[in-house]
């Protein structure tokens, strides 16, 4: 496993994943991506579903990856994968390996829309068979790609362009759907919340070194705020991730063996949650009086939660 | 976005199955003309970010939050003997302008400042604010 | 080291066995696949191979079809051989993938057992699955008795693999009428069918990771048709591999294989168009209108795809009429062979008497007489030197007699 001890150390890395490709300015995928993928020294075979990333960093004739990567559709980054990791295993044990010296791993990055919704049959049944590779969901709580529509990871009150506001309507009216709990469920051996930030840039390169270290299927569900849908200023990309954590809205944590839980960061003062969607311009429509409600909903919800995982790390369950 | 001319291939040159190498000589680090590196969205920006060497402390938060993978690092080594990444410069052709690395860089006076793109680099170093 | 199975001279194996003990003998690196009647046996008996060590390549059994070609072409861009088996309603879940596999030339090889596609649900034979699949860029084989399941799904991968071909392979076969009858098969030993298939040799294995690469890539209107057009430009012209494929073949077995299957048609004057088992039911029909003094013969593509056109308008140059009978309903128009049949003729500059006979949907018996009767009213358009009988009939339907015009 790489060691990661200090920024100055691992700004030597070379970067895996090249600039030149098509993301918005100041895009949160790309910061996680680049970390994750410069958290290993071992050779890695990528794969990616249809949505901003795949999208955006290979548009031919251009492909921004260093190593190898396959995109096969919407649905199926997990498939692709394991399929990928099954003739690993398959050239391994015949040993017809390509560089029989070097150690493969497996990584597989969706968005919320390929992860939450249309592929997460493919992701349950990847890690119900217990194939080795990582999986990195890129959450911006929506169909970005396509323009910004709902996922069943879009939080109560936000503005989509298929849950729009309006006069009769406020937004999205489900909660956000809790994947990374329903991973540790599976039994994964390591599941972890991250997000990208100067300020915990570490918690995110220690997950994702370990993860992929971890024999077995791994999860990290990255938090990665979208200027463009979420709607902020393109260089406050880090902050809003930052207040995310700050006021619990998206907690920092780890489970091992589906079981232990571990929060890996604990702000010293919970900041309310105003702070957090004061900040986007999906929620704007939140602040008026007839919605302040919403916003007392958020609090309740995130409270509530922040409650449920200290109690279950104190158990040790 | 229009291919550039030079890579306007024709049916019978294009790629097998639009498969497409990343390197030409991956010992050497030699990109292909495929790889997105060798490619430029310089035409994005409106402004650019410009590094002031000698604030900089070599933290390190703007090669680490860059979404385009614009900072040119050089391997140092420090007096206990720990490699450390060196800012070296701005890779712009990949730069978009957007300002995460001005917003993170924790300098009390930033090492990083967003300037119009049409102002010089000498310019804007000498237009850089003072500490009072 | 997969051990090695003793096989007798003659064995006697249903279509399913057939095409698993060929998988068995390929052997794949990776299998990823899904059960579904009637293809099921395939995977049950793949399974039972790689427990009882015969076997040593890895077998994924995914949550679903579309899963399964999703894993299939994951792992053959990873750089090795490999394999699936499906039908019907699993094919269709998969067709997105189908199109995927073939656009990135990965030269998998996949049996399809097949069946109808619902609703109503039915799991018996018919070529619904066949037909839905048609433009996704596969080369298409078809088998009519589990013997030509086990040859054609060995020459499957030599076919796919080729330098010059470098594209997916389905095998067809029909739902229980081949997958579950028994016949004598006359298998290779584990020792020829290999040394026949050969090596795996890769193209831009994504294991390789000393040359990194991208599958996948988006392209847009600059870019889309350029590569669709190498696709096409791929299949059009595999036919002399599948020929040098069959040929090959028959050194080694004695049994010869067709771009284009013929029975009595050299001196017929009619001719029927038909593929898969009914092939089989036709040359007793054909024997027997022959001794009424009919002078018919048959046709099939052993490839449907590339549909050998060409190929098909030379072997029909002197019949006067021809029946194309389709094991699927064309839902608003008439069968996919009879298209494909006429279109051939007459881009040649031939002509026929062309009529188009639906049959066998579900799984729906078809026998000797009622392929006799089909026989004799083709006929009948040949001696009155033009179409007497409708455009559209239906073979053994129960009810009153409908037909389409």
């Amino acid at each position: 496993m790489k060691n990661i001890t200090n920024l100055k150390e691992f700004a030597c890395t070379p970067d895996r994943f090249q600039g030149g490709h098509r993301l918005c300015p100041g895009c949160a995928h790309s910061m996680i991506v680049r970390e994750v993928v410069n958290a290993t020294d071992d050779d890695l075979v990528i794969s990616t579903a249809t949505g901003c990333l795949e999208v955006c960093s290979a548009i031919y004739p251009y492909t921004s990856w260093d190593v190898s990567w396959i995109h096969i559709g919407f649905e199926n980054a997990a498939a692709a994968i394991s399929g990928a990791e099954a003739m690993y295993k398959a050239l391994s044990k015949k040993n017809k390996l390509y560089n029989p010296d070097k150690r493969v791993k497996f990584v597989a990055f969706g968005g919320d829309g390929g992860t939450y919704d249309i592929g997460f049959q493919s992701l349950s049944g990847a890690v119900e068979r217990g194939h080795d590779f990582l999986y990195v969901c890129l959450d911006n709580e929506n169909y970005a790609n396509t323009g910004g529509q709902r996922s069943s990871s879009t939080p109560l009150g936000a503005h989509t362009t298929t849950t729009p506001r309006g006069r009769v309507s406020y937004g999205e009216k489900q909660r956000k759907k809790d994947l990374t709990m329903i991973m540790a469920a599976h039994g994964c051996p390591y599941v972890a919340t991250a997000i990208p930030s100067t300020k915990h840039w570490k918690d995110l390169a220690v997950k994702a070194a370990k993860a992929i270290e971890t024999v077995g299927p791994t999860f990290i569900n990255a938090l990665s705020p979208c200027t463009t849908e979420w709607k902020f200023k393109p260089e406050e990309t880090t902050e809003i991730a930052d207040l995310a954590v700050e006021t619990c809205a998206f907690p920092l944590y780890e489970i091992e063996d589906g079981r232990k839980l571990r929060i890996t960061y604990r702000p010293k003062v919970k900041l309310p949650i105003e702070e957090y969607l004061s900040r986007q311009g999906r929620f704007s429509h939140l602040f008026k009086p007839e919605n302040k409600w919403i916003i007392a909903e958020w609090q309740k919800q995130v409270d509530e939660y922040w409650d449920y995982l200290q109690r279950r790390e104190e158990a040790g369950v | 976005m229009a291919t550039p001319k030079e890579m306007l291939t024709t049916w019978d040159k294009v790629q097998f199955a639009a498969i497409l190498p990343a390197f030409e000589d991956l010992e050497h680090k030699k990109r292909s003309k495929f790889h997105s590196y060798n490619y430029s969205v310089a035409d994005w920006r409106v402004e650019k970010p410009v590094f002031n060497r000698e604030l900089c402390i070599d933290c390190d938060f703007c090669w680490v939050s860059c979404p385009d993978s614009c900072f040119m690092v050089e391997e140092v080594v420090n007096k206990r003997g720990k490699k450390q990444a060196k800012i070296v410069g701005i890779n712009y052709n990949l730069c978009k302008g957007c300002g995460v690395c001005v917003d993170v860089c924790p300098t009390p006076i930033k090492s990083l400042l967003m300037f119009p793109e049409y102002v010089d680099t000498e310019e804007a170093l000498k237009q850089w604010p003072k500490k009072d | 080291m997969a051990q090695k199975y003793e096989l007798k001279q003659r064995e006697v194996w249903d279509g399913n066995l057939a095409a698993a003990h060929a998988l068995r003998q390929a052997q794949v690196d990776v299998v990823a696949a899904y059960p579904i009647t009637p293809s099921t046996p395939i995977v049950q008996n793949y399974a039972q191979f790689l427990a009882d060590g015969y076997v040593d390549g890895e077998f994924v059994m995914v949550e679903s079809e579309h899963s399964a070609m999703s894993a299939c072409v994951g792992a053959a861009a990873a750089g090795g051989r490999v394999a699936t088996a499906t039908s019907s309603q699993g094919y269709a879940l998969m067709v997105e993938v189908l199109y995927q596999a073939s656009g990135m030339r990965l030269p998998i090889v996949m049996t399809v057992v097949n069946r109808a596609l619902a609703s109503p649900l039915n799991i018996h034979g018919d070529h619904s699955d066949l037909y839905l699949g048609r433009d996704a860029g596969w080369i298409h084989l078809i088998a009519n008795n589990p013997q030509e399941a086990y040859d054609l799904t060995l020459c499957a991968f030599r076919i796919g693999e080729d330098e010059r071909v470098r594209l997916p392979v389905t095998t067809n076969q029909d739902g229980f009428l081949v997958s579950h009858t028994a016949q004598v098969v006359e298998p290779l030993s584990d020792e020829e069918a290999y040394k026949f298939v050969g090596d795996y040799k890769p193209k831009y294995p994504m294991l390789d990771t000393k040359n990194p690469v991208t599958y996948g890539a988006q392209t847009e209107e600059e870019w889309h048709f350029e590569h669709k057009v190498n696709q096409h430009k791929a299949l059009m012209e595999s036919f002399p591999v599948i020929e040098e494929v069959f040929s090959e073949f028959e050194k080694l077995t004695g049994r010869k294989y067709n771009l284009v299957e013929t029975y009595k048609l050299d001196d017929a004057d009619i001719a029927l168009v038909l593929m898969g088992s009914a092939f089989e039911t036709a040359m007793l029909a054909v024997d027997k209108a022959r001794e009424e003094g009919i002078k018919v013969g048959l046709l099939m593509p052993r490839v449907f795809r590339p549909f050998p056109y060409n190929e098909i308008a030379k072997k029909l140059k002197n019949v006067k009429a021809v029946a194309a009978l389709d094991r699927s309903a064309p839902m608003g128009t008439t069968g996919a062979l009879f298209n494909e049949v006429s279109a051939a003729l007459m881009a040649n500059g031939q002509s026929a008497i062309m009529t188009n006979y639906i049959y066998g949907l579900g799984g729906r018996d078809t026998t000797v007489e009622h392929i006799l009767e089909v026989i004799k009213e083709t006929n009948e358009n040949k001696k009155a030197n033009k179409r007497v009988t409708p455009l559209q009939g239906f073979i053994n339907l129960r009810g009153p007699k409908l037909s389409f015009n």
